[in-house]
């Protein structure tokens, strides 16, 4: 499996996106509502991909625009909503109303995803944990096994190992073979990335290959686990990345009220998504000095060395 | 509760508080249970450390956060990791108390946060609610849980739309260690008028404490099976202005506590960037 390692993995995100999400496909994210992929989620809504399957553990306003924009068939996951803000306006009406479409739903709990995660990037077939024992999750989830462990007879539960077409995870920095450094908590990114069969790295910056030598122990994700490097500055925004920039609670705040409306999220999409030919378009729209002040805020409180 | 110089939410989150210990390792959810976190880390407990499911653990809290992987979540943190390592340390028992939120809460402590059914079910139900998240594996492995959620009408009931955590399950004697559970289950609710807790003989949520001005009979009205009380039935004290600001000073903006009113009372970013900063500490 060598015909992967080479220098020239550096692409735009619409070719990656073209290249490796299909309709139809499963896939995952990195981050854990945070250093979210909201630009390739942008891109995948742009280029119209339909009926995804999606297997993650948690997720904001990636899940409720892409289910909103009609471009998922089922969710495989443990959460839905829309942190301290509230529910998700589109996921809500989809599982409620079917609007647009009615997505699949098959709850796991978080630690019960991450098994899976684990056992996809051991190459296992499943994994055992202690956790979603005795509740309605294993009844509406048939593919959960409770077995009494053949070692001491305690009851516990099986999960199936997670294996996505494509992982898209975004970083800090990586290089063009696709060492991917991150700064900050880590998700199950080192799982998805190793489990899937492609991984799309998307990072603020593109550093060389002696930069990445320099600090080692950052890389979550070496190179012969990445197939596409896409830089996009500003990639998770409104979401945070960890040494870049905060949180944006105010623009979230605003899409969540518009988002309770069918039609306003529709014009929320034209405006945003539609109506923007790359990320670095959507960026002007929100405002490149709002995404300064958002960094600087940042920074006050966690600057990456070097 | 008229004409207090408190909210419901600040009353909520400083009984919370109280829950936690100096030195605790807690596992807190996003929202009023991480504002009570920050609250106690500045008043009473300042040696509690918190993690994050993300896999941020013991950060030093500046500021608020608005999702489990928000950034701020891994200010100054002890230490940065993955979130099946995390999880895993919690199946090793090393973290003491959790604290979660739900829509529904049973007389054994089971949570619903997946759906509320209505007249339908599971796959077309009233309400989709955000799933577990980590509730169930908080609910299923860590020491002791705390139960944050308004005392409302359909909100305490005979028995839950959607079993999401685990509580005592059926109640009946070791039902927990039975299903193969690590944790020892919920230990306190709390909600805007009473605080709650479990009776160790028969796993049942009693009323242990009520605040001050609440009736009793409106709360029992409030709770979906006869509810039993506390033979030394206490009266919690009135928050200290000591308390309040702590409370306070943890949701600067107002963001969690106040909600949308408090979001549209803000002039913009800058004036968010500028409070949160100013009152951080850092």
């Amino acid at each position: 499996m060598n015909g992967n390692n080479n220098a020239n993995k550096q692409m735009t995100l619409k070719d990656a996106i073209g290249k490796f999400v299909k309709d139809d496909c499963s896939i995952t994210f990195g981050g854990f509502i945070g250093r979210d992929c909201v630009a390739a989620v942008h891109e995948i809504i742009r280029q119209g991909i339909k009926n995804l399957t999606v297997i993650d553990d948690s997720k904001t306003d990636m899940m409720d625009l892409l289910v909103g924009a009609g471009a998922v068939k089922r969710w495989e996951g443990a959460y839905l909503g829309y942190g301290a803000i509230g529910l998700a306006p589109n996921i809500r009406r989809s599982v409620e109303k079917g609007i647009p479409a009615k997505i699949e739903m098959e709850d796991w709990s978080n630690a019960g995803i991450s098994m899976r995660y684990l056992a996809g990037s051991l190459n296992i077939p499943f994994m055992a944990t202690k956790s979603m024992l005795g509740t309605d999750i294993v009844k509406y989830n048939q593919r959960i096994k409770i077995i009494n462990d053949p070692y001491e007879g305690e009851p516990v539960a099986l999960v199936p190992a997670a294996h996505p077409d494509v992982a898209i995870i975004h970083v800090q920095r990586a290089d063009a073979m696709g060492n991917a450094q991150v700064w900050g908590f880590t998700g199950n990114d080192e799982n998805k990335a190793r489990a899937a069969k492609h991984t799309i790295i998307t990072c603020e910056e593109i550093v060389s290959t002696d930069e990445i030598r320099r600090q080692g122990n950052m890389t979550l994700i070496p190179f012969y686990c990445a197939d596409a490097v896409v830089q996009v500055p500003y990639g998770c925004h409104p979401q945070s990345c960890y040494g870049y920039y905060a949180y944006d609670v105010l623009f979230c705040g605003d899409y969540h009220e518009s988002a309770k409306d069918r039609d306003q999220f529709l014009r929320w999409l034209d405006r945003y998504v539609f109506g923007s030919a790359d990320h670095a378009d959507y960026c002007a729209k929100v405002g490149w000095s709002r995404l300064q002040n958002l960094m600087t805020m940042e920074r006050h409180f966690n600057r990456i060395p070097g | 509760m008229g004409n207090q110089k408190y909210t419901a939410s600040e009353l909520m989150a400083i009984m919370t508080a109280k829950e936690f210990r100096d030195w605790e390792v807690a596992f807190v959810g996003i929202g009023i249970p991480l504002v009570a976190g920050i609250t106690a880390k500045r008043f009473h407990a300042p040696n509690l450390n918190i993690v994050y499911e993300s896999g941020c653990i013991g950060p030093q809290k500046y500021r608020v956060d608005f999702n489990v992987g928000d950034s701020s979540a891994a200010d100054g943190a002890l230490c940065l990791t993955s979130e099946w390592r995390v999880f895993s340390d919690m199946q090793c028992g090393y973290y003491n108390v959790g604290v979660l939120g739900a829509a529904q809460v049973d007389k054994y402590g089971n949570l619903n946060t997946t759906a509320i059914f209505g007249d339908q079910d599971y796959h077309s139900p009233k309400v989709r609610l955000p799933g577990s998240g980590g509730g169930n594996d908080i609910g299923s492995n860590i020491g002791r849980v705390v139960v944050m959620l308004r005392l409302e009408p359909l909100r305490f009931v005979e028995k839950v739309d959607y079993l999401t955590t685990p509580g005592f399950l059926d109640g009946s004697p070791n039902a927990r260690k039975k299903a193969g559970l690590l944790g020892s289950g919920p230990a306190a609710v709390v909600t805007d008028k009473a605080l709650f807790r479990f009776d160790t003989s028969t796993n049942e949520m009693y009323l242990d404490t009520i605040y001050p001005g609440v009736d009793v009979q409106d709360i029992k009205s409030l709770v979906g099976w006869e509810l039993k009380i506390a033979p030394d039935l206490k009266v919690a004290p009135e928050p200290t202005d000591e308390e309040l600001a702590a409370v306070r000073a943890s949701d600067p903006a107002n963001l969690i506590m106040g909600g949308v009113a408090a979001r549209k009372r803000l002039s913009g970013l800058d004036e968010y960037i500028e409070i949160t900063i100013k009152n951080s500490g850092k």
